[in-house]
């Protein structure tokens, strides 16, 4: 039980950190990326091949996943999302769905159906409370406090990252009182795609082997309904989110009798079912009339 | 002007000739919609097997399969095509919805034992009603909810259900028999590529029958606004469900088709480890193809599955080329979305749009006209009224109606009444309150107080389309029409109350229907050529100038044969010699049509003009309300609003 609520803990940080990418993008670009979660799921081929084929320090094999990740996610805001800012959300909704696919079949051409694996960040554990907790369980829970408190401070203290919020609401409302469009969509798509290649590192450990459309469906499942449960506009509902829905999941996987494998997928679709039938705002977030309408 | 209309191919009853019809025909042109229809059965359920079962043979023995194969992917794609096309809702589950339908048609057929004929009807049942249950938490709410869930379900079912060894044969999958009746069995993949066709054709023709009755015409408004769907008096929410639980059922028979065609379905069939998960590879054939486009989908599915195959047949399924085919089709899906977004159907009707922008310029610019006389279009006489007016009562009966957004409080215990055959005005300025009133008479807004009744009934609790079911109808400050579709498109959905027919007659396209849908049709181009628009009925509304948006507006409102007709700022957007005529136009509403008007419109001295009675609404509460001298004479008013400019 409190095994599974640590591992189920890890989860939903990771959870967290792609919920935490698709508010970001939803509320600065208006646009729900589907993509989201599968652009850090194939920066960790990345990793993979700098930390296992060419045997260099994990944190070289990191930084690759991650500066992928976001050049990834930036080619994808200058060449779909930014010249479509006046066309219809579910169009660029669309556009994510094909970013998810390229990638998807990206990985299965260019791996094979090879798993590959990555080396935990650092190796051991320790004893806490009677429950082996490993140095790098700790360390994703040092780097998701860190994100979520520092992104959020950032987006709420600065005037930047209030602009970031504001698009959201009103795009011209929010161009006409000087806040560069062009530059909040950027930073949006830049930073959830950052937080996408965390995520798939951090997780990775947990999940030891990896092929080709492995992580990257399961994270995002899994952050979609974080971000839902969070109220898919509110920053804080989404680690929130996050939280509740892996360490739910984590408990599933641990109750469910040996054999019945994925009685997680049936939590994250109860969640899912459940936020919209009864609190379809979410924990934390705004009435759903304002949704935006596709 | 309708010599301006010229020879239309197109099967469109109202535009042909009255004398072109034969003898024994009662009315309408030769070929009906009624009348295609059977022609396309005929030609889908003899024809088509027949020349395939002919051509087969000589084409190399792989062939049938590929092609049953692009058959079962064009019924997918008409479904997702359906969905996302018409409706606007996108699902990213519909590999799982193929996978029930497929997995429905085997234990049917190799469980119990029933002929595939039998199966394909219980897929689509299983299918449809699993859409049901899951759509219908996500389509009561605006936006992308559909997708979320069916993402969620799609992953729940590849990596669960289906995985599931005790119910759905787990890895082993399941089979599925091809027996039609005693033993005889459908052995040859041809057999089973004529087969795919004639369930295809029928595809095709419910496609078809959606999209030229009320349903079809509800989901594009929905896919438009929702908002707008609802003044038309569409039950947005229920329509969305529909067009997912047809989709679903489309989706369930194509599964099934597939299954068939390979005679085995297991946990990979629809989310193969190498290549497109169905889910995607459907929704890059139905926008690449086109969305909204029947033929575009079915085309897509075709031109996709064959290149897939011919390159593996002629490189080999190990060559680069066929190793990269999924990157690719999800980079066309990429350039689609971002350069043609109507996809290849809508990069063809650009270049065969000529006659479109001719009519649109010759729609432009006659904003300097008076407006015309606006037809009155009393309801069809089998259209029965669902109001019982009971006499004696006010017909609209306000009380003390409030509404607050968060802390502001935009309307505050107003009350007003409306008789029967009155002009009645709503003044007051800008931010008293007058449209959030409006709102919350027609039920786009649940006030937190008050009551709204209409002929004696309360109407409090109604949703917008059930007031206007009920005789109540209305125009929008910022014109309420789907813009992006045709005059004559917008008036047919304006008669959506008034349609005499069911969705499931809709289907099937009945004589009931094909009269009603006449009808309507002939209303429309009744209000059309009376308006002056006769022969430009095509032209996109958001071609036609403000005011001449207006005018369509106000007709499509009288379409419903309101009892009451709420105008929130009619001169908006007129130009001033429409603006001047309107005066006229509402009194010919009032006097010659006999219709009750409420009317919101800052143009004082034209209220004062022609209103019976006048209410000034300042800070959410009803300052004053009599007959203009009385308003006039009112101190409070004078102060409060009139000031010098009526002095």
């Amino acid at each position: 039980m409190i095994t599974a609520l640590v591992v189920g803990l890890v989860q939903g940080g990771t959870f967290a950190l792609i919920a935490l990418g698709l508010v970001l993008c939803y509320r600065g670009t208006r646009v729900l990326n589907f993509a989201q979660a599968e652009i850090g799921a194939a920066s960790l081929f990345i990793a993979w091949i700098v930390v296992g084929a060419w045997h260099k320090p994990y944190w070289m094999g990191a930084l690759a996943a991650i500066v992928f990740a976001v050049l990834v996610g930036l080619t994808f805001e200058r060449l779909i999302v930014r010249p479509m800012a006046a066309a219809s959300r579910l169009t660029v909704a669309v556009g994510t769905i094909g970013l998810f696919g390229f990638l998807v079949a990206a990985e299965a051409y260019l791996n094979g159906p090879t798993p590959r694996f990555l080396p935990p960040p650092i190796r051991g554990s320790i004893d806490i409370a009677g429950v082996a907790v490993s140095y790098t369980q700790l360390l994703t829970f040092g780097v998701i406090a860190l994100i979520a408190g520092g992104l959020t401070a950032f987006l709420r203290r600065t005037d930047f990252g209030l602009g970031v919020l504001a698009s959201a609401q009103d795009a011209t409302a929010a161009r006409l009182v000087g806040i560069p469009q062009a530059a909040v969509s950027m930073f949006t798509w830049g930073v959830a795609s950052a937080l996408s290649a965390l995520a798939a590192l951090l997780i990775a450990p947990t999940i030891t082997y990896f092929g080709p459309n492995a992580i990257g469906p399961q994270l995002f499942i899994g952050g979609l309904a974080s971000a839902l449960l969070g109220g898919l506009t509110s920053l804080s509902g989404a680690i929130a989110g996050g939280l509740v829905v892996g360490v739910l999941a984590s408990e599933a996987t641990q109750i469910a009798p040996n054999g019945v494998a994925g009685i997680y997928t049936v939590v994250l679709f109860a969640i899912v079912v459940g936020v919209l039938l009864i609190r379809p705002q979410g924990l934390l977030g705004r009435a759903p009339a304002r949704a935006e309408s596709a | 002007m309708s010599t301006l209309q010229v020879a239309d191919t197109s099967v469109q009853p109202a535009a042909a000739p009255p004398d072109a019809q034969p003898a024994p025909s009662r009315r309408g042109p030769l070929l009906t919609p009624r009348r295609s229809n059977v022609i396309l059965v005929l030609l889908g359920a003899i024809l088509l097997p027949t020349l395939t079962y002919r051509a087969m043979p000589l084409l190399p023995s792989t062939y049938p399969l590929a092609l049953a194969v692009s058959t079962s992917l064009a019924v997918g794609a008409l479904s997702l095509n359906l969905l996302v096309g018409y409706a606007g809702q996108i699902s990213l589950g519909h590999g799982a919805l193929l996978g029930v339908g497929a997995y429905a048609a085997g234990i049917v057929t190799s469980g119990a034992g029933w002929p595939m004929w039998i199966a394909l009807p219980v897929a689509a049942a299983i299918s449809g009603l699993i859409a049901l249950v899951i759509g219908f938490p996500a389509l009561r709410l605006r936006g992308l909810y559909l997708a979320i869930v069916t993402i969620s379900f799609g992953f729940m079912m590849y990596n669960f259900v289906l995985q599931w060894s005790g119910f759905t044969g787990g890895s082993s999958g399941v089979n599925l028999v091809r027996r039609l009746w005693g033993g005889d069995v459908l052995t040859a993949q041809s057999d089973m590529l004529a087969a795919g066709l004639v369930v295809l054709v029928l595809a095709w023709l419910l496609d078809s029958n959606v999209t030229r009755s009320k349903l079809g015409r509800a989901f594009r408004a929905i896919r438009e606004s929702e908002p707008v769907a609802g003044s038309f008096g569409i039950d947005v929410a229920r329509y969305k469900l529909l067009a997912f639980v047809l989709s679903g059922a489309l989706a369930g028979v194509a599964g099934a088709l597939y299954g068939f065609t390979l005679y085995l379905v297991n946990s990979e069939t629809f989310n193969p480890p190498v290549g497109l998960d169905f889910s995607l590879l459907l929704l890059i054939i139905v926008v690449v193809g086109g969305l909204g486009s029947r033929a575009g989908a079915v085309i897509a599915a075709f031109v996709f599955e064959m290149f897939e195959f011919l390159i593996g047949d002629r490189f080999g399924t190990s060559s680069f080329i066929y190793g990269i085919f999924p990157m690719l089709g999800s980079l066309l899906l990429m350039f689609t979305v971002a350069h043609h977004p109507d996809g290849f159907a809508g990069v063809v009707r650009e270049r065969r749009g000529h006659r479109r922008r001719k009519l649109a310029a010759a729609a432009a610019d006659e904003s300097e006209h008076p407006m015309p006389v606006l037809p009155s279009m009393p309801r069809p006489a089998e259209a029965t009224r669902t109001l019982d007016l009971a006499g004696g009562v006010p017909l609209l009966d306000v009380e003390g109606v409030s509404m607050r957004f968060g802390g502001l409080v935009a309307v505050d215990g107003a009350s007003l009444t409306v008789n029967r055959g009155e002009i009645v005005g709503l003044i007051g300025p800008n931010g008293a309150g007058k449209t959030t009133l409006f709102n919350c008479i027609s039920g786009l807004l649940r006030p937190d107080a008050g009551r709204v009744r209409m002929g004696g009934r309360d109407i409090s609790t109604l949703s917008a389309h059930e007031r206007a079911a009920l005789g109540l109808s209305r125009t929008f400050q910022q014109i309420g029409l789907a813009k992006d579709q045709s005059i004559l498109e917008n008036m047919l959905l304006a008669q959506h109350v008034l349609a005499g027919y069911g969705s499931s007659s809709a289907l099937v396209y009945t004589g009931r229907v094909a009269r009603s849908e006449e009808q309507m049709r002939a209303r429309a181009l009744e209000a059309i050529t009376a308006l002056g628009f006769g022969g430009r009925e095509d032209v996109p509304v958001r071609l036609l100038s403000g005011g001449q948006q207006r005018i369509v507006e106000v007709a499509c409102a009288l379409l419903t044969d309101p009892d009451l007709l709420m105008l929130d700022e009619p001169s908006a957007g007129m130009a001033p010699v429409m603006a001047e005529s309107l005066a006229d136009r509402l009194r010919d509403l009032r006097d010659s049509m006999g219709r009750t008007v409420l009317l919101i419109e800052h143009n004082v001295p034209l209220v004062l003009d022609v209103c019976d009675r006048v209410y000034v609404l300042t800070a959410g509460r009803v300052l004053a309300g009599g007959t203009p001298e009385e308003i006039l004479a009112h101190p409070e008013v004078i102060n409060a609003y009139l000031g010098e400019a009526v002095a």
